[in-house]
């Protein structure tokens, strides 16, 4: 019965063909507009980790006295200073823990060919890449002790070993950042999270860094910060140990944590380890404070989804409707115009859920011809933004769970507009149409 | 007006043209009204005036990475060669580059408990004494700096002058004040001896937007930022002859993101202008597919109307009353769309406004809105009702 109708619908759609049309540009339009704001919207507030976002925690520590602000609600800076990182690293209960900050360097081979180009480059403890799940294509990450000596050694991407060396797997050779020469002791697979979820104080829709050093070169090569680095206190700082005992804020510090009991534990050592600080005239304030929030929630915690994208998906919708009404009006003169061929059908026993039914099958396959017009004109749309440079370029893509809804919604759509126009054609009683031929 | 009671009553008996009509126009108001003011609003802090020689400015990074190198030595030499470029004006080290985002900022205090006194926080940028005539920039109260206001390195000493922006004086002194008075940087403290109106910081769509001071300081450091002004006409030719000319000096470091100032800003902005060719694109299309409604629509309720118009004709009517039934019809439909989304409009902006920092909704951009809707609605009815009109009276007596 359904491919009865699909050919009825078909015929008629042909018979009408530029009223039609009409209605397809009209719901294409539509379904173009409302799924360009949609995707990014998608991109930008889809989970980037989904199988570990629940365990991996951003930590904040309440570093500052009482009495300062901050841009965040609860006036929590994003990042940690130098001395509680290495502190919560090597002192935590927890299992896995990672402190990082975002660096650069002058890649080279030093060769005379090689002509160096500028790389970010994460500085990071060992647990970066098991935590966030990046996975090795060769080698692996740095031991323990080459961490602790400071060993000039580094973990790259494929794409990057691909780029210098001509193929993947570049284990062994030598790499230059800036003048000193490292060792590559691991290869990373690919990997391109739509936001970098892990650092997203310092431009969060940059691609994922492709060169990682141990973070003991902080302090023993002066390696130092290309990422945002806020002194809230009047300090002294003219040298790199003075920097690095300062109360400036410059690491990103995660933990994973896997129960809610162990969440409280961990709590309550941050507590204890503030406290102790205190007597040395640190976290000079009332109430200690700290936060463990888990992926999603940071990422909403920093505005990553901003409010630009969430004003223009709510006027998508709303220019959605403004389709929805004009493709009502012209279904409803469509299906007034074929009344008699309804009348017709009902006389010769059509009930009039059949005629019912056969008209929203009619509504549906415009709404389908409709979403391959929208998604045509949402690429269209998304390549504009790309195009404009302002750090949409990982996030304007239509991934296929997008892909998949347009139709969903242009077909929805069409049918809440179709309902309406139907029951009025189904309704009319055969009769009158049937006299007048 | 005898007409408007007929009008009414005809319009109850086929209510769904005429509410699908006011549905449209009403979103439709509501939505292009916002859509334009939050365009209006961005347009405006794109096009603020930042006082820079945008167009004849330069930027560029230099990385040295190679410890030989005697980077101050090796600057000058740079700049010397770098000059001697058809075009180009000056060179000098910055700490960081105006309008681009990225650099530094402090709490600046009147007293030096910065408890005690008044503060304001802003971008600051270091540079020797060209920096003010390099820029582009007019001095409007006070002087500029000289060669012997300047610090050479970063040794912990601090210069004993600086040039703030208006807005800084303003915040730390009050309205107009500020010339010759004492700032504080934690233990740092230096005078202003001059004042700028127009100026914008490394941040310009900040809360510190218009808050920059200029300290006298030249620097020579291993990721150090330069600023090159050159004529407008040369801009183009010397930016493409800057990494070639500092690789061949010295083949030890990179050159990066070599741009210019009008660059920097636009890339600022690119979030704003992106927002307002999105909004702009959506309202295009949206005034396209409620035109198009409303003509079909109107086009629809005259045509089944046929037999109505060419009795009335034959009963007497006159083309012209004819034409203004359905002109005056379509007002009043129009109008009552355009009251529901005036009402939607500020709704709308009212909701925006307390979820979102968006600026609150001009009463004047609804009624330029509406007056729009109100002579999209009589375009869109002409045509329809001049047909109408024609329609001749045998067509009531033909078919029935």
């Amino acid at each position: 019965m359904l491919l009865h109708y699909c050919d009825l619908a078909w015929r008629n759609i042909r018979q009408t063909p530029f009223i039609s049309v009409l209605m397809i540009i009209a719901i294409g339009i539509g379904i173009g507009v409302t799924m360009t704001t949609l995707s990014v919207y998608h991109m930008k507030s889809a989970d980037p980790i989904p199988n570990k976002s629940a365990q991996l925690h951003a930590l904040q520590l309440q570093i500052m006295d009482d009495g300062q602000t901050w841009r965040t609600p609860d006036n929590l800076p994003q990042q940690v200073t130098y001395k509680d990182a290495m502190y919560l690293l090597e002192n935590s209960p927890l299992e896995k823990k990672v402190a990082m900050f975002k660096s650069g360097a002058a890649i080279h081979l030093d060769k005379p060919d090689s002509v160096p180009f500028i790389k970010d480059v994460r500085v990071t403890s060992r647990d970066f890449f098991d935590m966030f799940d990046m996975s090795f294509l060769y080698g692996n990450v740095w031991s323990e002790a080459q961490s602790e000596q400071a060993a000039p050694v580094v973990v790259i991407s494929e794409v990057l070993s691909q780029k210098l060396f001509g193929r993947k797997n570049a284990l062994g050779e030598s790499v230059y950042l800036g003048d000193r020469r490292y060792e590559v002791v691991g290869i990373t697979k690919k990997w391109r999270p739509a936001v970098k979820f892990y650092d997203v104080n310092n431009s969060a829709f940059d691609p994922a860094e492709e060169v990682f050093i141990p973070l003991s070169h902080a302090k023993a090569y002066q390696v130092s910060s290309w990422g945002n680095t806020n002194g809230w206190k009047n300090e002294e700082i003219n040298s790199r140990e003075q920097f690095l005992n300062s109360e400036t804020v410059w690491l990103q510090f995660w933990v994973e944590l896997n129960s809610a009991s162990e969440k409280a534990q961990y709590g309550q050592f941050l507590l204890d380890y503030m406290r102790e600080q205190q007597e040395l005239g640190r976290f000079n304030r009332k109430e200690l404070a700290y936060n463990l929030q888990p992926v999603t929630q940071w990422l909403k915690y920093n505005h990553v989804v901003s409010a630009d994208n969430k004003i223009l998906v709510g006027l998508s919708f709303m220019f959605l409707a403004v389709c929805i009404a004009n493709i009502l009006g012209m279904l409803l003169a469509k299906f007034l115009k074929r009344a008699p061929d309804a009348g017709v059908r009902r006389a010769l026993g059509a009930s009039k859920r059949q005629i019912f039914y056969q008209h929203l099958v009619e509504v549906a396959i415009l709404g389908l011809l409709g979403s391959v017009v929208g998604v045509v004109l949402a690429q269209l749309g998304l390549a504009g933004i790309r195009e404009s440079k302002s750090g949409y370029e990982l996030i304007a893509t239509m991934d296929w769970q997008m892909l998949l809804i347009s139709p969903l919604i242009s077909i929805l759509a069409c049918l809440i507009a179709g309902l309406f126009p139907a029951w009025v054609v189904c309704k009319t009683s055969p009769a009158t149409h049937l006299k007048i031929q | 007006m005898s007409e408007i009671k007929p009008i009414l009553s005809a319009l109850t008996r086929s209510k769904t043209g005429a509410i699908l009509l006011v549905m449209q126009i009403a979103i439709t108001l509501a939505l292009v009204s916002n859509a334009m003011s939050i365009v209006a609003d961005r347009a405006e802090k794109i096009n603020q005036t930042t006082g820079y020689d945008e167009q004849g400015i330069i930027s560029y990074t230099l990385l040295t990475y190679d410890k030989d190198t005697d980077i101050p030595k090796q600057f000058k030499e740079d700049i010397r060669q770098l000059k001697a470029l058809d075009g180009v004006i000056d060179v000098l080290a910055v700490s960081s580059i105006p309008l681009s985002r990225s650099g530094g900022s402090r709490t600046l205090s009147t007293d030096p408990e910065e408890h005690s006194g008044k503060n304001a926080d802003s971008g600051y940028i270091r540079a020797n004494h060209h920096i003010i005539s390099t820029l582009g920039l007019t001095i409007n109260e006070g002087r500029d700096f000289t060669q012997s206001d300047v610090i050479y390195g970063r040794n912990g000493d601090y210069p004993s002058v600086g040039i703030v922006s208006r807005a800084v004086a303003d915040k730390l002194f009050g309205q107009g004040n500020g010339l010759n008075e004492t700032v504080y940087n934690g233990d740092d403290a230096f005078k202003i001896i001059g004042i700028i109106d127009t100026l914008k910081s490394q941040w310009p769509r900040s809360n510190m937007g218009n808050s920059l001071i200029f300290l006298p300081i030249e620097e020579a450091q291993t990721y150090q930022k330069f600023i090159v002004k050159t004529t407008p006409q040369k801009r183009a030719q010397v930016m493409k002859q800057i990494e070639p000319l500092l690789l061949d000096l010295d083949r030890g470091r990179v050159v990066m993101n070599i741009k210019g100032l009008d660059k920097s800003k636009a890339d600022t902005y690119a979030g704003d202008t992106l927002m307002i060719r999105m909004l702009i694109a959506i309202v295009v299309f949206l005034v396209i597919i409620t035109a198009l409604g409303i003509f079909g629509l109107t086009h629809f309720n005259i045509s089944k109307r046929t037999k109505q118009i060419g009795t009335r004709r034959a009963l007497g009517a006159r083309k012209s009353a004819i034409f203004k039934y359905f002109l005056l019809e379509n007002l009043m439909v129009t109008a009552l769309g355009v009251v529901i989304g005036g009402v939607g409009a500020l709704v709308l902006g009212r909701e925006l406004m307390g979820h979102y920092s968006v600026p609150p909704l001009e009463t004047s951009a609804i009624l330029i809105t509406a007056g729009m809707m109100l002579l999209m609605s009589f375009i869109a009815v002409y045509s329809p009702a001049r047909r109408a009109a024609n329609i001749s009276p045998s067509v009531a007596t033909r078919s029935i």
